[in-house]
């Protein structure tokens, strides 16, 4: 299954691997997705917090499917702001869409605006720790 | 030997299948699959809380720690973020 991950979850997974976000991204049997804009931001949080860029180099080889971004950011905002409280966090609901991807991974739940995303484009918001349940209840 | 506070809130089996709108026979095997673990006291069983954390939190108790660990720094992380975002 694949789903679009939120950057605050794949950098929570690189600075523990017993958290929620570590987690998620190592089950088979999802597919975890980021963009190249979160890419970009998320090297930019790796240098921030003295993170080690190579453990993201490999996660991202081994278990994430990344998609290219080349809107600029005034059209994602024009196109996708109206799903976030930040207009800087468009991009992440421009991921999910553009994937078709039926959840979007984040721990900022109150960043988006959540029913009108499930509205509009049937794309559930839920914390890692929340896919992991609905996982385990296909089981 | 031990103060209140640490004592878990525990549960009968007739409590447990009233809170989950479940039958008591439904309780009892869930007990003996494992999907509920339970302690038995003689003949009886109890149940602690932290067994029916799907409740209280929306997640099992496992996976509960698991976003605990991870919200430790996520205010660290959304900082970074916030600024990481303003400059791509």
């Amino acid at each position: 299954m694949e789903l679009f991950v939120d950057s605050d979850v794949v950098v929570s997974s690189l600075i523990s691997k017993t958290g929620a976000a570590y987690l998620l991204l190592h089950t088979d049997s999802v597919t975890p997705i980021i963009s190249s804009l979160s890419q970009k931001e998320i090297e930019i949080v790796i240098e921030r917090l003295h993170l080690e860029r190579k453990d993201f180099e490999k996660l991202l080889k081994a278990r994430l499917k990344k998609i290219n971004i080349s809107s600029t950011h005034k059209q994602i905002q024009s196109t996708f702001g109206k799903y976030v409280l930040d207009p800087y966090d468009a991009h992440i609901v421009m991921g999910a869409v553009q994937t078709k991807v039926r959840f979007l991974i984040t721990y900022n739940l109150r960043h988006f605006k959540i029913d009108k995303m499930k509205q509009d484009h049937k794309i559930i918001v839920v914390t890692p720790g929340q896919f992991l349940q609905y996982v385990r209840s296909l089981r | 030997m031990f103060s209140q506070a640490n004592i878990a809130k525990v549960y009968t089996p007739e409590q447990v299948a009233e809170m989950l709108q479940l039958s008591k026979n439904t309780v009892y095997d869930l007990i003996s699959r494992g999907e509920i673990i339970a302690k038995k006291l003689g003949k009886v069983y109890r149940i602690p809380a932290s067994s029916l954390s799907f409740m209280f939190t929306g997640v099992d108790a496992d996976l509960y720690a698991a976003e605990k660990v991870d919200r430790k720094n996520l205010v660290l992380v959304n900082q970074a973020l916030a600024y990481a975002r303003k400059k791509i």
